[in-house]
């Protein structure tokens, strides 16, 4: 006997410029139940979260939603927010300085003749702490809590609006396992008292031991809702890749040559002291490209930046150029070395948008202290022709370029540094199916005259396609390490995903 | 010509209208003088100020920096007899000394320049009384004119300022000439040699204009050759050098400039210590100007220097600005000042005027900024 969804979707279709981000997706949720969303970055979760909770107003999409079975126009968050739809992300939306009972009730406060009634605030954040089960001081400071109890703390907030239904964006990325014990402990406790969520992993373990049921998404098509009990991580990852490689990637013949990096035994914290790489090594030979994938917050970005000298501190570990030590990192000197870094924010670390296009170009490889203009002009025009950057001229302003050309000028930018080894961090996120494959011919020349390039992406297809040997990052470590014949998506993800308990691996030879 | 220098100019127009029709003497070759001699101080303060700006910080201490280094070249030279060249170099290495240790705690330590220069404000100010001792220094020692006191009374004798304006002249042609020659070397486009013919005609008839009007006073003040070689300096600076570049950088986005490979440290000192130089400079004039050292010289300088910066284009935000616009925003300060003091302006309504421009002229970037022009 079917039960009432308490929310659905039918035949959800979401288009942005060149790109259907979701497709035809039909979602159910029944009440009481907790129902996760799988697939890979861009497979179309976050665009469906989006779409229910209102950021993608009512006729900015095709088909239907759903709420207790009759049609729901969301044209803000706040109307999602009214019917009961409450979603919790990563970024917490607490004030740090504020208690635990005053975040509760932000913006939201009782009153009495026109003032705070502090003393309601107080009782009935009590209340609310104690109906969860909670064991959580209202007077407490929220920045002095650890980060999972501030989860908590988000969560009952959410309810306390009314939240019938609670959306939970990836909500254990930044959590220690204690942590996520404890969270998954209360969210099965509250789904007794009759609680709905939706739950978003990359975590298959987690997603395993929380949820009733797992709808996959894939190219942002819904492909299969399973049951949990009668289900098992290999057939959720199998359903999350199950797409063949398009012929997007050019070949090339890679003769790789003698190491120019090595990484030894980084371990390496951020400015709070949370040790985000441990104990990672690896080797960049010239004329290679080397892809380095993982899930998000596996310390991709981290790992380049710090090599590069611009994120966090060494607790340990090497890092050698032509087997000789590079000392005290920042990014002056990495460039000095021959490194070239290309950001994956290309709008906070790549470019100054308010600047020409030669201004950018032009800034990270000024020789001499007096500028001498048509020398740079000639300099900058020669890569701004070669990349074929679409735009008038040297003096446009960055700023109103698109995603894909931005991402030239940064290019451009390391590649007038004359580096032997680029960094590229997401190089083709974001940017149009044209200018990606410019991006992937772009990589092959550099190979070619010998260059080692170090590949960072989240699309395993493209990791696969452009990379000759593949590191497997999971958790701050490298969770597998292979060669280009060897990796399939499948493997490539069991060791993304390798340092969670009972997680799947295919194939430990290759770990 | 963009809204903003059109607008500029417009201001300027009107204002210098006022003027002339409330007291007709506005244009008079004595008050042209002055206010020459008033606008290398304003614009000397502000062209230092322009390098801090760029890099998205703030100068308050500029008035107290003023009062000083004005204020120590003044005592070593009336109480200690020392020889004005002396005093002024040991005055120079003051100031630069005291922007580093700004610029310094700044960058090292990453704490707003706002607070630092705001405390920079009461500690040089404190140390300024403490050198003058509280009392009135003059400039000079024993009625004898030296180096500091010259430096807004003298001026060039006729054949100089005619010699000046032709060596000016010259340089600009020349260096039309050779850009144009290289420019083609390379390849690229020059602009129609009609087009480039007539800027520099116009720049010529600005300069013979002056020389004319100042001529019939006592000719080119020293003050503004002064001017005439900071402004070159900085303009080389901003707009020739890799330092120059990176300020905008780091102005324009620091965590982009770092990741470039920018120095930001290195250039946020350098930046503070060339602005001391030009804060040490404006304490020279401004002191030599009023004839002695007081409690309040300088006061209120570094409003006056943000103001000219921010009506000449450059952005709070950091990463937008440039001398020439200075110099315009220096100038219609210094106008608005010299026509209130002409026209007997009560002090309190001269504060009044001059929080009005500052507080129009930062409106205006906001809205400028916005618009994104």
């Amino acid at each position: 006997m079917p039960v009432e969804p308490i929310l659905e979707t039918r035949a959800l279709t979401k288009r942005f410029p060149g790109v259907v981000a979701l497709d035809q997706v039909s979602f159910d949720l029944r009440p009481g139940e907790i129902h996760a969303l799988c697939g890979e970055n861009g497979a179309g979760k976050s665009t469906l979260i989006k779409t229910l909770s209102g950021i993608h107003p009512t006729g900015s999409y095709e088909g239907e939603i759903l709420v207790n079975g009759s049609t729901a126009n969301f044209r803000t968050i706040a109307d999602a927010g009214n019917a009961g739809l409450a979603v919790i992300y990563q970024e917490l939306a607490l004030v740090n300085d504020l208690t635990v009972a005053e975040n509760i009730f932000l913006g939201n406060e009782p009153t009495r003749f026109g003032l705070v009634d502090w003393d309601k605030i107080y009782r009935d954040a009590s209340a609310l702490l104690e109906r969860f089960k909670l064991d959580i001081d209202p007077s407490a400071r929220t920045g002095d809590l650890g980060t999972g109890i501030k989860q908590l703390v988000e969560i009952v907030k959410a309810l306390s609006k009314n939240g019938r239904i609670l959306i939970l964006d990836e909500p254990t990325a930044a959590l220690t396992e204690a942590e996520v014990a404890v969270l998954l402990e209360i969210l099965r406790k509250l789904r007794d008292d009759g609680l709905t969520a939706i739950y978003i992993s990359h975590k298959l373990d987690e997603v395993f031991a929380i949820a009733d049921r797992i709808t996959v998404l894939r190219d942002g098509k819904s492909i299969t809702t399973l049951d949990a009990a009668d289900s098992s991580p290999g057939e959720v990852i199998r359903h999350m890749v199950g797409r063949k490689i398009e012929d997007l990637f050019p070949k090339r013949e890679s003769a790789p040559g003698e190491v120019l990096l090595s990484v030894k035994n980084l371990t390496v914290q951020n400015r709070e002291g949370r040790e985000l790489l441990h104990n990672i090594s690896f080797d960049i030979h010239a004329g290679e490209v080397l892809g380095i994938g993982g899930l998000m917050g596996a310390g991709r970005t981290e790992t380049l930046m710090h090599i590069f000298g611009a994120w966090g501190r060494r607790v340990s570990g090497t890092v050698e150029l032509d087997g000789k030590t590079m000392a005290s990192p920042s990014p002056r000197k990495a460039i000095s070395n021959g490194l070239a870094m290309v950001t994956e924010d290309r709008k906070r670390y790549g470019l100054h948008l308010d600047q020409s296009i030669g201004f950018n170009l032009s800034l990270s490889s000024l020789a001499s202290t007096f500028i001498d203009h048509n020398h740079e002009v000639e300099r900058t025009g020669e890569i701004f022709r070669s990349l074929r950057v679409k735009a008038p001229s040297l003096e446009t302003g960055v700023g109103t370029l698109s995603g894909g050309n931005q991402q030239k000028v940064v290019i451009g930018k390391a590649l007038l540094t004359d580096p032997r080894i680029v960094f590229l961090d997401e190089p083709t996120r974001g940017i149009d199916v044209g200018a990606k494959i410019e991006v992937y011919e772009f990589i092959n020349r550099l190979t070619e005259e010998g260059k080692a390039v170090v590949l960072v992406s989240s699309e395993l297809p493209e990791l696969i396609g452009m990379s000759d040997r593949i590191v497997m990052l999971a958790e701050g470590r490298v969770g597998g390490v292979f060669r280009r014949d060897e990796a399939t998506q499948e493997r490539l993800l069991a060791a993304a995903i390798r340092f969670h308990k009972d997680a799947v691996t295919t194939n430990p030879a290759h770990l | 010509m963009k809204t903003r220098d059109f607008s500029l100019l417009i201001a300027l127009a009107l204002l210098w209208s006022f003027f002339t029709w409330q007291v007709p003497d506005f244009l008079s070759a004595r008050n042209m003088t002055m206010l020459s001699i008033e606008l290398s101080t304003t614009a000397v303060a502000a062209l230092g100020m322009l390098l801090i700006i760029l890099l998205a910080h703030i100068d308050l201490s500029v008035g107290s920096a003023i009062g000083l280094t004005g204020g120590i070249a003044a005592t070593l030279v009336f109480n200690h007899q020392w020889a004005a060249p002396a005093a002024m170099g040991v005055s120079l290495l003051a100031g630069v000394t005291v922007y580093f240790v700004m610029g310094f705690i700044i960058a090292k330590e990453r704490i707003p320049a706002f607070i630092i220069t705001l405390g920079g404000l009461l500690i040089l100010k404190g140390l300024f009384w403490m050198v003058i001792g509280n009392q009135t220094v003059p400039v000079k020692a024993g009625g004898e004119e030296n180096m500091l006191s010259v430096l807004t009374t003298w001026y060039l004798p006729l054949w100089a300022g005619i010699a000046l304006v032709t060596l000016a002249l010259a340089v600009l042609a020349f260096a039309l000439i050779r850009s144009r020659a290289k420019r083609r070397g390379y390849g690229f486009e020059v602009e129609s040699g009609e087009l480039a013919f007539s800027k520099l005609f116009i720049k010529a008839q600005v300069l013979i204009l002056a020389l004319v009007v100042l001529s019939q006073f006592r000719g080119v003040p020293l003050s503004l050759v002064v001017l005439a070689a900071v402004a070159l300096v900085i303009w080389v600076i901003t707009s020739h050098t890799r330092f120059g570049r990176y300020l905008y950088a780091i102005g324009g986005n620091e965590e982009a400039a770092v990741v470039s490979g920018v120095p930001v440290r290195a250039v946020t000192i350098g930046a503070f210590m060339i602005a001391g130089a030009t804060a040490t400079i404006t304490g020279f004039m401004q002191t030599a100007y009023s004839g002695a050292s007081t409690t309040t010289t300088g006061e209120l300088m570094e409003l006056d220097a943000i103001a000219a910066c921010v009506i000449g284009g450059a952005s709070l935000a950091g990463g937008r600005g440039s001398v020439p616009g200075v110099l315009a925003g220096a100038f219609l300060i210094a106008s608005l000042m010299n026509g209130m003091t002409l026209m007997a302006v009560s002090p309190e309504m001269k504060f009044i005027a001059r929080g009005s421009v500052l507080a129009l002229a930062v409106w205006m970037d906001v809205r400028l900024s916005r618009r994104g022009g």
